[in-house]
């Protein structure tokens, strides 16, 4: 039986669900559809180990946003132990994050943040016109809609209205945040 | 205002504020209970509106640095057509 558990293809399907579960906090992925689905050879006193394991793995992997030399050494290490890992498991792993790091890690960083998120941002100039007493003034207005909107909530729209001076005071902030940026982004 | 489902920017009844204050900050992001190892930059704004009534809310949002280079970006092409009507 540990033959079954040893075979790589049913182990990317496995990881897949795993992710789901813990990153992507996808309901309804049990230990019985896992076996069923991808093991089903395999006798769940058997398998509960096994997912445990990989989960732990999967767990240690994202949590501690290894890069790819962390994890080589990582996985190796798993090779290596008691009760651990094959090698050929240890590349479907490997292959597995690297095609999913940034995906789980975006989802990761989408649970911490409690505040609204920027959804969406549309925008158009409006040539206002004025007309006082006879002379007509022209002021262009810009319109622009922010969508804002918590984790799993539904979104709020926010409609600003500025005029040319308003827009130049705003770029020179954003500019400002930039110039931060850089600076935060510059290596030590 | 709030959690209107309504098409967007058609309606000339939309209510538009009136933009009084812009603060931002840059933080980074290090560990959560969900990730141990973070390390990512984020930028937050918060904005401090009034509408036609003279009402104030503030509102605050979060962005990722490519979210920020994007309405960075956003905001120049508003200013180059602003320019130009």
């Amino acid at each position: 039986m540990a033959g079954e558990l040893e075979g790589c293809k049913p182990l990317s399907g496995l990881l897949s669900g795993l992710a789901q579960d813990n990153f992507f906090r996808h309901p309804g992925i049990t230990e019985e559809l896992l076996r069923s689905q991808l093991y089903p050879e395999v006798p769940p006193e058997e398998f509960r180990p096994f997912l445990a394991k990989m989960r732990g793995i999967l767990k240690s992997i994202a949590s501690g946003d290894m890069d790819f030399n962390q994890l080589e050494a990582f996985l190796t290490a798993q090779t290596k132990k008691q009760g651990g890992i094959t090698s050929d498991q240890a590349a479907v792993i490997s292959k597995f994050w690297k095609s999913h790091k940034t995906k789980i890690q975006e989802s990761l960083m989408n649970q911490s943040r409690w505040d609204n998120g920027l959804r969406g941002l549309n925008w158009r100039v409006d040539g206002k016109s004025q007309s006082r007493h006879s002379s007509q003034i022209h002021t262009p207005v810009a319109i622009i809609e922010l969508e804002l909107g918590k984790s799993g909530q539904e979104s709020e729209y926010l409609c600003l209205e500025f005029d040319e001076v308003k827009v130049n005071q705003v770029l020179k902030k954003l500019s400002e945040v930039e110039e931060s940026i850089s600076t935060l982004m510059q290596p030590a | 205002m709030e959690g209107s489902s309504e098409p967007r920017l058609d309606a000339k009844s939309q209510v538009t504020n009136q933009l009084i204050d812009f603060q931002w900050k840059l933080g980074m992001a290090v560990s959560s209970d969900s990730c141990r190892s973070l390390k990512y930059p984020y930028v937050t704004v918060m904005l401090k509106v009034a509408d036609h009534s003279g009402q104030v809310k503030t509102k605050s949002f979060e962005m990722t640095i490519p979210q920020f280079q994007n309405f960075y970006r956003q905001f120049k092409e508003i200013a180059a057509i602003i320019e130009t009507v």
